[in-house]
């Protein structure tokens, strides 16, 4: 931010250092970062305050849950500790935000597995460095019952290498390993869609 | 097929430019530094959704005329007119700015088709162009890079499962080469490895496949006009497909079990591309031979003989191109023409006049002359600005 420089050279100002971290977070581009440092600059001393007691919060009290490995307030979390879904099956996702809009969808009522990230040598990520073996211990340990995992991790090429690792490594267990379904998207026009989508959806079209 | 309106906005020399045209012969005529070859790039870009003259895609913005835009941006957009209708292609290269002041240093490349945006794999092939030009020669006395190069433009306009194969391919190659390197420091297991060579296997033989049977349709139909084009010359000119895999694998290349027999050897080689950290065998390193005489005709042919092969190709280039889709390319002779004899010259005129639409750049009006070129549009390029010449 070349704009907050400190004219007297001796480093970064506090507005510019505000901006920059900002502008580290993900969706925020410069003019943004700007924006939300003048606002901060203007608003009230209150309002920094709340900000910054939020943000450190946050760090402070957001665990892990020890079984899905979702973001949470308490372990084990609330859906890990409701009795009332099925214990039977497990989606097992990249993030924790696939969990909310899993959870949207009001259609799956089994728990969740969160892995934090996919299998990408080339962003130096191999399955030991995700919640892979916290996943086999809790199906061995806590949850015992299961017999299906559903890996819902996204439908490009990191995605199906960390499916394809899942279920190899599950299947021996006894476990049904399934792969979200791949196709068009609901509402929405045939002639809009890209080859490679339309391709897969006449690849795994269903019975009426 | 033809183009029949073409807008270059902020596009190198392009301020603004736009222009309808007509099948036939277009001369487009202008000195020096008038943006001749820009004109063919970006039409060119249009086909392949990249540039064909090196160098990033933020070369390719104006960036004089946009310096002051808070998303410096260049676009290309054509209407194509084939025998199934009309249609309309748009590449934008967006600079894509980081801090206020400070020049973008990359480049995002976005596509649209009939105004709905789209993978450059769908735009791609929608216009098909093959492009005559001097550094043609680098395709047979260049690196072998420059050689796979050619075969990839040329066959991804064609089949846009090419496309797709090509691009999986080199992500699945980036990723298995970052777990070669992973494992040789002793990270990770083997095993891990399975699902990427699978991956390579099938994308790769799906490449392997298409390439050697447009080598072998070029390459024959460029030794015969080769001949031609040297009728003095005794020598033969051969094409020679050389695909970097184990002997079992290339002897199997027409065959169905391409991708089986490819994971076989991609599994069989892992010990030593561990070693290495590199991939060693795939079609990231094929080559293609052209031997005149049966000697490297990139070493010892005469550089006429040399210029002579890689006329042939092209040639036989624009003749493929029109055997697989039933519809002819648009041709782009970018100031090719004052270094051939008459004899080849005649040649490629009669090739011109055999398709839909050509254009030809020239920084001399009277070369190639009227006479040569009966009924060709003529055009002047002056500045970036292109007008009706006489």
């Amino acid at each position: 931010m070349n704009d907050f420089r400190d004219p007297s050279g001796s480093g970064a100002s506090p507005i510019a250092r505000l901006v920059d971290a900002f502008h580290r977070l993900p969706g925020i581009g410069p003019k943004s970062a700007q924006r939300l440092a003048y606002h901060v600059l203007r608003a009230p001393e209150e309002e920094a305050r709340d900000l910054a007691d939020a943000l450190m919060e946050v760090k402070r009290s957001v665990v892990l849950c020890a079984r899905c490995q979702n973001v949470t307030a308490e372990t084990p979390c609330r859906i890990c500790s409701d009795t009332g879904r099925e214990r039977t099956i497990i989606c097992v996702v990249e993030e924790p935000l696939d969990v909310v809009a899993i959870e949207r969808t009001g259609g799956f009522h089994g728990l969740y597995h969160v892995l934090h990230g996919v299998i990408s040598p080339a962003d130096g990520v191999g399955p030991e460095d995700l919640k892979i073996a916290e996943l086999l211990a809790r199906i061995r340990d806590v949850d015992r019952d299961i017999a299906e995992v559903i890996v819902a991790t996204n439908p490009n090429l990191e995605g199906e290498a960390t499916s394809m690792y899942l279920g190899r490594l599950l299947r021996p267990l006894g476990i049904r390993v399934t792969r979200l379904a791949r196709g068009l998207p609901a509402g929405a026009d045939l002639e809009y869609a890209d080859d490679v989508t339309l391709g897969r959806a006449l690849e795994f079209r269903q019975e009426v | 097929m033809h183009l029949a309106r073409l807008t270059l906005i902020d596009a190198r020399t392009f301020r603004r430019l736009e222009v309808e045209l007509t099948p036939g012969v277009h001369v487009i005529v202008g000195a020096n530094a008038q943006g001749k070859s820009n004109l063919l790039e970006a039409i060119a870009m249009l086909a392949t959704t990249r540039s064909l003259r090196g160098g990033t895609d933020l070369d390719l913005i104006a960036w004089d005329a946009v310096a002051d835009d808070p998303i410096p941006a260049a676009r290309l957009e054509a209407d194509v007119v084939t025998a199934s209708g009309r249609e309309h292609v748009e590449v934008s290269i967006v600079g894509q700015v980081v801090a206020v002041g400070v020049p973008p240093q990359r480049a995002a490349r976005r596509f649209r088709v009939n105004g709905v945006a789209r993978r450059a794999s769908d735009l791609i092939g929608r216009l098909r162009v093959v492009l005559f030009a001097a550094d043609d020669l680098a395709i047979i006395d260049g690196p072998p890079a420059h050689r796979r190069r050619y075969l990839d433009i040329t066959l991804s306009q064609l089949d846009p499962a090419y496309v797709r194969a090509l691009q999986r391919y080199s992500r699945v190659l980036e990723q298995r080469n970052s777990l070669l390197k992973r494992l040789q420091e002793r990270r990770g297991k083997p095993d891990e490895l399975d699902f990427w060579d699978g991956e390579l296997a099938e994308s790769g033989a799906v490449i392997l496949a298409a390439r050697a049977e447009a080598v072998r349709v070029l390459g024959r139909d460029a030794a015969v006009t080769y001949a031609e084009l040297a009728a003095s010359e005794t020598e033969a000119l051969e094409v020679i497909y050389e695909p970097h895999v184990p002997a079992p694998v290339a002897a199997r290349l027409r065959e169905h079990d391409l991708a089986e027999r490819l994971l076989e050897a991609l599994v069989a080689g892992r010990t030593e591309d561990v070693r290495r950290g590199l991939s060693q065998i795939g079609p990231h390193r094929d080559d293609v031979r052209f031997l005149v005489g049966g000697h490297a005709a990139g070493v010892s042919a005469s550089r006429g003989q040399q210029r002579s092969a890689a006329l042939a190709l092209r040639l036989a280039e624009v003749a493929y191109s029109k055997a697989r889709t039933g519809d002819a390319p648009v041709l782009l002779l970018d100031d090719i023409l004052s270094e051939l004899d008459p004899a080849r010259r005649a040649r490629v005129l009669s090739v011109a006049y055999g398709v839909d639409q050509v254009l030809i750049t020239t920084p001399d009006a009277a070369h190639p002359s009227r006479a040569e070129l009966p009924g060709a549009i003529r055009w002047r390029l002056e500045g970036g600005r292109l007008e009706p010449g006489e």
